[in-house]
């Protein structure tokens, strides 16, 4: 017990033995040949506290491509979107709320976060990706304080995950090589590899490839703007996993990445005049890069497996470099040039003692941010640091197989959000085997970083300003109070597991509601205008920002070939914005734009005989507010039709791979116009930025549906 | 659109899921480990006319809902000796059985008290 708190005292901190690790533990000490459980695609645990799905590798081969942003394509609970029409992000919904309301961890260590929030899920390829543990409502609390609707950790692919696949006896010593290629219609091809080996029988090694990218252009619409961007990334991990004698454990990872994005207006399109050059074109361009090490090292007692220490160490540089705009002298495009370093540091203990476990955490991170942003209507160099130190405990009460309470509490001093006291509490209730009850409450607060987290919204000519009232300036560049956000999250879930017809099913029935305490928001109802400020909820009355969503989840195996899932989800979503005056007093409670009311799925997949499968899915959207565009109505909120998402896959499996052939956005669906300003309106020709329409409208940030229409595409995993 | 397909899935259920007659039946099958029951259990599952199987490692039961139309019930042990494994019908030939893995080799007394001892 000394070797742990040493560690703690000289601060060489870092993770989780309890929360992830034990299970390697546990495999440790069975000598016998461990069975490989072929686990279903999405499975609920239905032992745990907290509501959480698990998404194993089978499920992620269902979606169509290629990163995690994409690999919730056939999940009921997260919406897939873009932010823009130019940069190609994809960004995530739970409950309504933006991807970064959630905390998403790469094996409990940030990723998606700071510099990297704005596209970070794509930073993680999808054949890396072990399974995906999700929690919808807040979540466990020494993970850290972000969650504020819910939990995305990541497990990357390990050393022993390979290497144990090709020890199997029944693998013929295959599967410690994985490799993938891709390629879609829209020009996008991606290479990815997973090759792990043991050293000796302490030690395994692992490294991680993937090289994507796309470099030939499309303009579908003919609206002069590429569809997709142009560019490349690198990606690449080396990873090593010790497995020591008398419970220790360690896993090292360093990582790099460098990712290159080009898009806007294309000289190639034919939309524009012969001899039209780069520098009389409107472009963006995104360079962001990471590199990371990380140190996981964990100790279980031999003589008490209820007892452990983990720590994590993490040390991060993150950059983002990039530009919006014309690219000439005599023009002002958006230019950005950031640099986060940081590190964190955590040491976890776990003790249990029959009914009773506590798990606790000492937590300490340090960014050091450097950001220098010129925009036509605002610029400047802002250097900042943010500490936090934080203590957290959880205490999880087990007396009989159906009940399971955890209470949990988290103080942090953080030095840009101040002292943040988070207490969160889950409730299992499972009264007759296959039902169960949930209850979840809780507080987070993050730190927003609104102008780099948001990014693709520069792709537009809207002025952006700090709130209506230049006299009232709220500071929301990040790094002061006034950029944190904080949030209480309650819900209340059921699920029902049931056998009907010898075939295994489950109903998902769950209200959640979220509240916040302050915001920032972005007003985009105003044309022409992109506002940002903070919203406080004022002397208990209407939170800045809510979301009440209901949400309802049938899947049944119909036999033992063909597996269905239906969900329906119902939010309501609201921002409280000032009114044209700028005064605090006179809030307007809006619907929050780009998120549907109602949301529809259905998905079904089926094995043929011959190792082929073929699923398809079927989303719908409902109708969604979106900024309008007419300047004498304010608000200016208009109403995006509804829409319906099919894709589909075939695949064909082998003992040493498969092959799959795929379609997304089967149906074609297409926003008519996504870029307002691009074309004349009424010749419909490719407006050059110089044009006076293209000044006054240019907007790409009011996107609502796909910009591609049906793209087909091909891959391949191969095990060696 | 959506409403199509939904009405098509909906109409497809009820067949795919009722229009087979079925047959439940039990009998024992000789194994030893988890590794067991997932060959006893994908040989069953390969079988067409085979709804679902599940073997239960402690009391070595077979639970088999079929279609007695589309494979008989000597099907049933003749598949499971096939990759190796007595039931109490067939015994499994000496080769089918020298196929399983050293850990499943549940006619010798030290592997089988092995796994006992393990409990």
């Amino acid at each position: 017990m000394k070797w742990p708190f040493l560690l703690l005292a000289i601060g060489v901190t870092y993770q989780v033995a309890g929360q992830v690790d034990t299970s390697l533990y546990n495999s440790l000490q069975i000598d016998e040949v461990v069975v490989r459980e072929e686990a279903t695609g999405l499975s609920i645990n239905t032992k745990s506290a907290t509501l959480d799905l698990n998404i194993s590798r089978t499920e992620l081969k269902k979606a169509a491509c290629c990163n995690l942003s994409e690999s919730f394509e056939t999940n009921p609970s997260i919406d897939v979107s873009f932010t823009d029409a130019v940069t190609g992000t994809k960004q995530i919904q739970l409950f309504g709320l933006a991807g970064k309301y959630a905390q998403i961890q790469v094996e409990m260590t940030p990723l998606v976060r700071g510099l990297l929030a704005n596209s970070g899920l794509s930073f993680i390829p999808g054949t890396w990706v072990q399974s995906i543990q999700l929690t919808k409502g807040i979540g466990a609390v020494n993970n850290g304080p972000e969650s504020m609707t819910g939990q995305i950790n990541v497990e990357i692919l390990k050393p022993e995950d390979l290497v144990d696949a090709a020890e199997a006896p029944d693998s013929e010593g295959r599967g410690n090589v994985l490799l993938n290629g891709y390629a879609n219609q829209g020009g996008r091809f991606e290479f990815n590899e997973a090759y792990g080996r043991r050293l000796n029988d302490r030690w395994m090694v692992a490294s991680l490839g993937h090289f994507s990218g796309r470099q030939q252009a499309t303009d579908v619409n003919g609206d002069g703007f590429m569809d997709n961007p142009l560019g490349y990334q690198v990606n690449g991990m080396l990873r090593a996993r010790y497995f020591g004698q008398n419970g220790w454990e360690g896993l090292y990872t360093f990582h790099a990445l460098e990712d290159v994005k080009e898009g806007g207006q294309w000289t190639g399109s034919g939309a524009f005049p012969l001899g039209t050059g780069a520098a009389d074109i409107w472009r963006s361009y995104m360079k962001q890069g990471r590199l990371a090490f990380t140190s996981k090292m964990g100790w279980v007692n031999p003589d008490h497996p209820d007892q452990s220490v983990g720590t994590i160490l993490q040390l991060y540089s993150q950059t983002m470099n990039g530009f919006m705009g014309v690219d000439k002298p005599s023009s002002s495009p958006t230019d950005l040039q950031g640099i986060q370093n940081g590190l964190m540091a955590q040491v976890l203990f776990r003790q249990g003692w029959g009914n009773w476990a506590q798990t606790s955490a000492l937590l300490f991170s340090r960014d050091l941010y450097s950001i220098l942003l010129s925009h036509p209507s605002l610029s400047g160099l802002y250097d900042w640091g943010e500490q936090n130190i934080g203590l957290s405990t959880e205490w999880t009460w087990n007396p009989n197989p159906s009940f399971t309470g955890v209470l949990g509490a988290r103080y942090d001093y953080n030095s840009v959000a101040s002292h943040q006291f988070s207490p969160r509490l889950h409730l299992r209730w499972a009264p007759k085997e296959g039902h169960t009850l949930r209850v979840v409450a809780g507080r987070g607060f993050r730190n927003a970083l609104p102008l780099t987290e948001e990014w693709g919204r520069f792709a537009s000519n809207r002025q952006v300003r700090y709130a209506h009232n230049p006299i009232y300036s709220g500071w929301v560049w990040g790094g002061t109070t006034d950029s944190r956000e904080i949030a209480w999250n309650a819900g209340l879930s059921y699920s029902w597991n049931f056998e009907w017809n010898y075939m295994p099913g489950s109903l998902q029935l769950d209200a959640h509601s979220t509240q916040f305490g302050q915001a920032v928001i972005q007003d985009y109802y105003t044309p022409g205008q992109r506002y940002l400020y903070p919203q406080f909820a004022s002397g208990g009355s209407t939170s800045p920002l809510s979301s009440n969503t209901l949400g309802a989840a049938l899947t049944y195996q119909v036999n033992k070939r063909t597996e269905m899932r239906l969900a329906y989800r119902f939010q309501d979503l609201r921002t409280m914005y000032l009114d044209e005056t700028g005064f605090i007093a006179q809030n307007l409670a809006l619907p929050t734009p780009f998120v549907p009311k109602h949301r529809w799925m259905a998905h079904g997949s089926h094995d043929f005989k011959g190792g082929w499968t073929v699923d398809a899915t079927l989303q719908r959207y409902g109708e969604q507010p979106i900024p309008g565009t007419d300047p004498a109505s304010y608000p200016a909120l208009e109403m995006a039709p509804a829409f319906n998402l099919l894709s589909g896959q075939i695949r064909k499996e082998w003992k040493g791979g498969d092959v799959y052939l795929g379609v997304e956005n089967a149906l074609n669906v297409m926003q008519v116009n996504p870029i307002d300003g691009a074309v004349h309106p009424v010749t419909g020709a490719a407006l050059l930025p110089t044009d006076p329409i293209f000044q006054t409208q240019f907007d790409a940030t009011r996107i609502w549906g796909p910009i591609f229409g049906r793209m087909v595409y091909l891959g391949t995993n191969i095990v060696l | 659109m959506k409403n199509r397909f939904l009405a098509m899935l909906l109409m497809a259920l009820p067949t795919l899921a009722f229009g087979q007659k079925k047959v439940e039946i039990t009998f024992q099958t000789d194994g030893v480990c988890g590794m067991c029951e997932k060959r006893i259990e994908k040989a069953l599952l390969g079988l067409e006319g085979v709804w679902t199987a599940d073997w239960n490692q402690e009391t070595h039961a077979t639970f088999v809902v079929f279609n007695p139309k589309r494979v008989s019930e000597m099907d049933l042990h003749n598949t499971v000796a096939g990759v190796g494994h007595d039931t109490q019908k067939v015994k499994a030939k000496d080769e089918d059985y020298a196929k399983v893995h050293a850990c499943c080799k549940y006619r010798e007394e030290e592997v089988v008290s092995a796994h006992h001892g393990g409990l």
